[in-house]
């Protein structure tokens, strides 16, 4: 699990004796990292949550494409030495035209020979294998590498935390992503269309609905969404072939949040980037790794739903 | 779960006459005889492969039988593997009975989680069992005074009363016997009441319940064999392996024990064991080219998924009745 970068300033050892003024900046550094890293878990929740409220897929390759995009822009940009005007567009293409083909050509057919679940599951966890496979064939993933940051990363405090001009901008533009995201999804007649084919499919066609261009659409803005944060964080961390795996968090963000709830997905990514950083802050940076999947397990055991998923439902006969 | 269509006994009599009768029959040969005529590589993996069965098996009965998505299989795989392991080291137990320490440790589990799960399907117990999952490698990785964390656990040699195995080819008839046992066992328990109420929630819990099935049983049981019969493929690779490390023991593991009752066709036992032995043998094929095993394994699935969702066995069978019937 890639744990993001530590704050900048030295690791006390905390005691018993820990006062006061320590933990109240703590505190802050916590919630200021926290609301950086978990910015980056939101978006990629909102990717998940997005396709599994419009086409009831949880997709398990949602990481692989985060890191699969991340190299495509590593590859223009680093080895092609493209424009970064060029790169950041092509990424994003690249990232919309996999999704949506992989909906349309490999999900589709799934869906017509096997209609239970399980099976459109094993299909994504083929697609992060394969997507992981080829990384490493390439080459590119077998030594760990970082994308150049194109924002400053001189520090500058708010409060008594410190970030980076990188932290804002990544933070600044994640919510401009979301909130565009969330502007489409309910306002436009796309967004519309796509709420309709989430709540009832068969009603969507009847009413003139696209299912299949609606479908491609959604999973081609799941992987832009999923590009965006892998750009956003890969000057931040080191990029390796296994970086998909941070996905765990925005799984767990979105549970947090209710699976099937687009704000609860974005409340979700803030709460386990806080509580992400606030576990390596007073407890251990050894327990961080665990803290996603104890967040999964707690909140599945005591609210199933999630925070924001509303009432549970049982599937009849 | 899209069952497969419900066999009526003639083609099962007819499929166990002629060809498949004596392939039956030659198996059973090759697995008896195998250690006289191979060199240790061929009869290590033959052990590896038997244990993959009986993990196979433990899949077969929470996801093939039951319809819950459990992504926890290494995790209690691994507990077995370390329940026995320092049951035989610690307490010189005789390894059956270490074995079967291991089944119950990781059964108590499988039951816990069971009882949780109770209150999930579909994905969310799917990502509820792969959270368990992780947070169990983790704890094998980080329990240095047990597990010996990171740096792996050594496994003393089994000990059969004056026998001490210490060689892939003394273990290998344990290994089968022990395979053998609990495909027994496994046929027994899908052929039971139990099982047949394994299947009814499978199809359909209301259903089920309004058949007086009490299904909140039926699921946690269920987990519980699973997890069990996952312990005990833990103690029989204890058998021949003389070291565990947590590493091995993760969501890849899962990916593989899942991809091979997928291979196998979801929901029929002889899948699942055929499954185990023909994805087994592939990827260990795979492993003389590693930089593609990841692409070819994750392609395996999707097309399996897209063209063979019942798996290879039923795939094959359709085409040859299609070639027998003519188009």
């Amino acid at each position: 699990m890639a744990a993001f970068a530590p704050p900048p300033f030295p690791d006390l050892s905390i005691g018993p004796d820990m006062d006061l003024q320590l933990a109240l900046i703590f505190l802050q550094q916590g919630i200021a990292s926290g609301l950086v890293s978990g910015s980056v878990y939101a978006l990629l929740a909102l990717a998940i949550v997005v396709i599994f409220k419009t086409s009831d897929v949880p997709n398990f390759a949602q990481g692989e494409v985060f890191m699969a995009a991340g190299y495509v822009a590593l590859y223009l940009f680093v080895f092609q030495k493209m424009p970064i005007w060029v790169v950041l567009p092509a990424t994003l293409v690249v990232a919309f035209l996999a999704m949506a083909l992989f909906r349309r050509f490999v999900l589709d057919q799934v869906a017509k020979s096997a209609k239970d679940l399980v099976y459109l599951v094993i299909a994504t966890l083929g697609l992060s294998y394969v997507l992981k496979g080829f990384v490493r064939r390439t080459g590119f993933g077998d030594t760990p590498r970082s994308f150049p940051a194109l924002v400053p990363t001189d520090s500058i405090m708010i409060g008594q935390a410190s970030v980076t001009m990188l932290d804002l901008a990544i933070f600044g533009t994640a919510v401009t992503v979301m909130a565009a995201f969330f502007w489409m999804f309910n306002y436009t007649k796309t967004g519309r269309a796509m709420r309709a084919v989430g709540m009832n499919p068969k009603a969507a066609q009847l009413v003139g609905v696209d299912l299949r261009r609606c479908h491609m659409l959604i999973w081609g803005l799941s992987g832009v969404i999923s590009a965006i944060a892998a750009l956003l964080i890969s000057p931040k961390i080191l990029m390796t072939a296994d970086m998909g795996s941070i996905v765990m968090l925005a799984f767990a963000a979105a549970i947090v949040g209710g699976f099937s709830s687009l704000p609860g997905a974005v409340v979700g990514g803030f709460v386990i980037g806080i509580v992400e950083n606030m576990v390596g802050l007073f407890i251990s940076s050894r327990a961080i790794v665990l803290a996603p999947f104890l967040a999964i397990l707690i909140v599945l055991v005591l609210r199933p739903q999630g925070l924001f998923g509303g009432k549970l439902t049982i599937k009849k006969v | 779960m899209s069952s497969p269509p419900l066999a009526s006994p003639a083609p099962v009599r007819r499929a166990l006459s002629g060809p498949a009768l004596i392939g039956l029959v030659v198996a059973m040969i090759v697995a008896v005889a195998l250690p006289v005529f191979t060199t240790g590589y061929v009869v290590y993996i033959a052990n590896l492969l038997l244990v993959f069965v009986v993990l196979c098996l433990g899949l077969h009965i929470v996801i093939g039988e039951t319809g819950q998505f459990s992504m926890a299989h290494a995790a209690f795989y691994g507990i077995g593997i370390y329940a026995s392991a320092l049951a035989n080291r610690a307490v010189d137990l005789p390894y059956p009975v270490a074995m079967l320490f291991g089944a119950l440790v990781a059964g108590a589990v499988g039951l816990f989680i069971g009882a949780l799960a109770l209150r999930m399907r579909d994905i969310y117990l799917a990502l509820a069992t792969f959270a368990f999952g992780e947070a169990t490698q983790w704890v094998f990785a980080n329990w240095d005074s047990v597990t010996n964390g990171p740096n792996g656990l050594r496994i003393s040699p089994a000990r059969f009363g004056p026998i001490e195995i210490l060689s892939d080819k003394q273990a290998y008839p344990f290994v089968l016997f022990f395979c053998l046992l609990m495909i027994g066992l496994t046929v027994a328990i899908s052929r039971s009441r139990l099982g047949r109420s394994f299947r009814a929630v499978r199809e359909s819990e209301v259903a089920a319940m309004a058949m007086g099935i009490d299904v909140r049983r039926a699921r946690i049981v269920s987990f519980g064999l699973s997890a069990a019969i996952a312990g005990f493929a833990g103690g029989m690779f204890g058998l021949f392996q003389t070291f565990i490390h947590p590493d091995s023991l993760g969501f890849q593991t899962t990916i593989l024990v899942l991809t091979m009752v997928v291979v196998g066709g979801l929901g029929s036992i002889a899948g699942a064991i055929g499954g185990a032995i023909v994805f087994g043998l592939i990827s260990e094929v795979l492993r003389q080219a590693p930089q593609y095993q990841e692409i070819i394994y994750g392609a395996i699935l999707i097309l399996f998924m897209m063209y063979a969702p019942r798996g290879l066995f039923a795939f094959i069978g359709d085409r040859i009745r299609e070639a027998r019937h003519g188009r």
